[in-house]
């Protein structure tokens, strides 16, 4: 059994709502990237996606932007990206997903040997032991490109992105695409931002999404409180803490994160 | 190549070939849907074009004229020039006519509130100038390194009453400002029209803007048979995402006699991150919503650009403009900055019009070409837009010292009595 789904058994088994936490590879630097990783993993995260750096990241709010700036301005490339990827799997038993822009894997080997693209992609990251993939831009409408097909091929989890103003329609499509987990947003809008969810409002969306999604469903933006893992019990299996972990680096450093994963995993 | 197909393009999820498409986050899909189906619903509706075509006459000043450049062709000794002067409209650009098309569809479909991207400003002061007249609330994004090189742009649309937010991300040109846009729009997406400015980003946009935009084409086409009493053998355009150009080249697609030509930036040269020329060096990728030929490295991390003209500074192409590459319907060459300078100062002691600088490239390829071609054939510039707002830009690249003086006194006393020059 792959290590989602081994991940999300224990959870049930637990009766607890998993917790999925977020870096960008080489931010503030690679060898605190991993660093952070560690400290989140010793504090009992359950899943960490690791962000590939990229110089458009459109789905995101100014604090993941900035920091997708600094690693780049930093020298990160995607060989990087791998090689991160590889380590952390060698030392932790953890599901690792890459996050990243469509373009970093439509583009990705380009310039080393004679092919290079999604399936390249695909076939370098099981091998590094990723688990998923989480591509925002990639909606189910230009599945064509080869995406869908090459991660069932090597065994990675496509996560579809999805919110909560999606018609029915969509989210049926949706439906029959998901594998591993679909990631809802709590609302439109970008990353980050303290904004007040409306928890009633959002649960009565994850009630009906899991009326047609197979899987289990995660929930992500502008997660930040323990209070907030406990308002989506019972409608989401897991809470994403994406912005919120870079926030807290910055203030108050790797002890910082460790305390605040420990206190989220209650 | 079937002249049916490039007409009936795009195909019903926005694809030319295999560019285009909507390569979007999903919380954007509804909102997309719904201007799909609001510009279907529109397009040819009878009323909705009456209103258009009055808003494109009597309000920015429609038909713009197709002028013989009788002393520029003259000089050149080669063929004739005509230039089909957008300048002349309302705002000084052909921005206007995709942004009253896309103000008219954003009242029909009951928006409050318009946003945009803008390079050179050009766009965004006529987002700004729409929504003064049709009253809508108003933000504008704009790169850090627009605002400073764009200034009398940005002035002017806060006298028109928009909001210009200044973008600091990335490399703070029009790409961040699109990225910008983007995310106010996912914000805001229930009440916000984004009245986006070229032919690129994800279906419906690549069409609505061409469609809006094709009345330039249109009306050269009438004008040069009333004039010459055939079509043209060459037309030139600009191109930064495409705007003028598709606008231009579209009712003319079909009109196999007629050779295109689009004239990207060649910056400083074509080196890594001195031009904003796509189809030299750039490569297949999929960014912003769609997918085209981008400036990239070997990551598929989106390059810098430059261009000494903001409105071409971009990294990006409009998807059928890739398409009509690569089926070789348009042929892409570039000029670079010295060229375009060079042209801009020709035009302007020939004809006595200063063309705005992304215009100027065009006028940079129809002086290279004309003198090459005998005196029967014919070239159509479109010239997109006036110079007034590229003062600045053109006076420090003469490096024009009575202008430097100016600016210098001016900004110690204002336009007190200390200046007597």
């Amino acid at each position: 059994m792959d290590k989602i789904a081994q991940t999300f058994d224990r959870l049930k088994a637990k009766n607890e709502i998993g917790l999925m936490t977020h870096v960008v590879i080489g931010y503030p630097n690679l060898k605190t990237t991993a660093a952070i990783v560690e400290a989140m993993v010793e504090a009992g995260t359950d899943m960490i996606e690791l962000q590939m750096p990229f110089s458009d990241p459109t789905a995101d709010g100014p604090t993941i932007t900035k920091a997708n700036q600094i690693a780049l301005d930093n020298g990160v490339k995607m060989r990087d990206c791998m090689e991160m990827m590889g380590r952390l799997n060698e030392k932790f038993n953890i599901p690792f997903l890459f996050m990243g822009y469509f373009n970093l894997i439509f583009n990705y080997g380009y310039g080393r040997g004679n092919s290079y693209g999604v399936a390249k992609f695909c076939r370098d990251a099981i091998d590094a032991g990723a688990s998923g993939l989480i591509v925002p831009d990639i909606p189910p409408d230009e599945a064509q490109e080869g995406y869908l097909d090459a991660c069932q091929q090597n065994n990675l989890h496509p996560i579809s992105v999805i919110s909560p103003n999606i018609s029915d329609v969509r989210l049926h499509k949706i439906a029959k695409v998901a594998s591993g987990f679909v990631y809802c947003t709590s609302r439109t809008g970008t990353t980050g931002r303290p904004e007040a969810i409306e928890f009633d409002w959002l649960n009565t969306f994850l009630t009906k999404a899991k009326q047609y999604i197979p899987v289990p469903l995660a929930v992500g933006f502008s997660l930040s409180k323990r209070e907030h893992l406990e308002r989506l019990r019972g409608y989401a299996d897991v809470a994403v803490v994406g912005s919120y972990m870079i926030q807290l680096f910055d203030r108050e450093g790797i002890d910082g994160v460790r305390r605040t994963v420990r206190l989220l995993k209650g | 190549m079937n002249p049916k197909m490039i007409t009936t393009m795009p195909d019903e999820r926005g694809h030319f070939g295999e560019f285009g498409g909507r390569y979007v986050p999903e919380m954007l899909a509804p909102a997309l849907d719904e201007l799909a189906e609001a510009y279907e619903k529109w397009k040819n509706d009878e009323q909705f074009q009456q209103e258009l075509n009055d808003l494109y006459r009597n309000y920015s000043g429609r038909p713009t004229p197709l002028y013989f450049a009788g002393n520029l062709s003259k000089q050149l000794g080669g063929a004739k020039i005509y230039l089909k002067q957008e300048g002349l409209g309302q705002t000084g650009a052909h921005k206007i006519n995709h942004a009253l098309g896309q103000a008219l569809l954003a009242q029909k479909m009951g928006k409050q509130r318009i946003i945009a991207e803008t390079g050179a400003g050009q766009h965004g002061l006529a987002t700004a100038t729409v929504a003064a007249k049709f009253g809508f609330d108003c933000t504008i994004y704009m790169g850090e390194v627009d605002v400073k090189r764009q200034a009398t742009n940005v002035f002017w649309m806060r006298q028109l009453g928009a909001k210009v937010e200044v973008v600091t991300e990335g490399t703070k040109t029009l790409k961040d400002a699109v990225n910008a846009a983007l995310k106010d729009w996912m914000w805001n997406v229930a009440t916000t029209y984004f009245l986006l400015g070229s032919t690129v980003g994800p279906h419906p946009y690549p069409t609505i803007v061409r469609d809006f935009q094709s009345i330039v084409g249109v009306e050269t086409k009438q004008q040069i048979l009333e004039q010459e009493g055939r079509l043209p053998d060459y037309m030139i355009a600009c191109v930064g995402g495409g705007s003028n150009s598709m606008g231009f080249f579209n009712a003319f697609l079909d009109e196999t006699g007629v050779q295109l030509i689009g004239v990207e930036a060649g910056g400083k040269g074509i080196i890594p991150g001195g031009h904003a020329a796509r189809f030299q060096g750039g490569r297949l990728g999929v960014v912003e919503g769609y997918k085209s030929y981008f400036l990239q490295d070997d990551d598929g991390q989106v390059m810098k650009t430059h261009s000494v003209s903001a409105g071409l500074d971009y990294a990006g192409v409009g998807p059928q403009l890739a398409y009509l590459q690569q089926q070789k319907r348009v042929q892409f060459v570039y000029a670079t900055d010295n060229e375009v300078i060079e042209a801009f100062r020709r035009l302007a002691r020939t004809e006595g019009i200063l063309p705005a600088l992304e215009s100027a490239h065009a006028v940079a390829h129809a002086i290279k070409l004309a003198g090459q071609l005998p005196q029967d054939k014919i070239i159509a510039v479109n010239l997109s837009g006036r110079g007034d707002k590229d003062i600045f830009i053109v006076a420090d690249y003469l490096n024009d010292q009575y202008w430097k003086d100016f600016c210098a006194r001016y900004s110690e006393y204002g336009l007190s009595g200390e200046y007597d020059g």
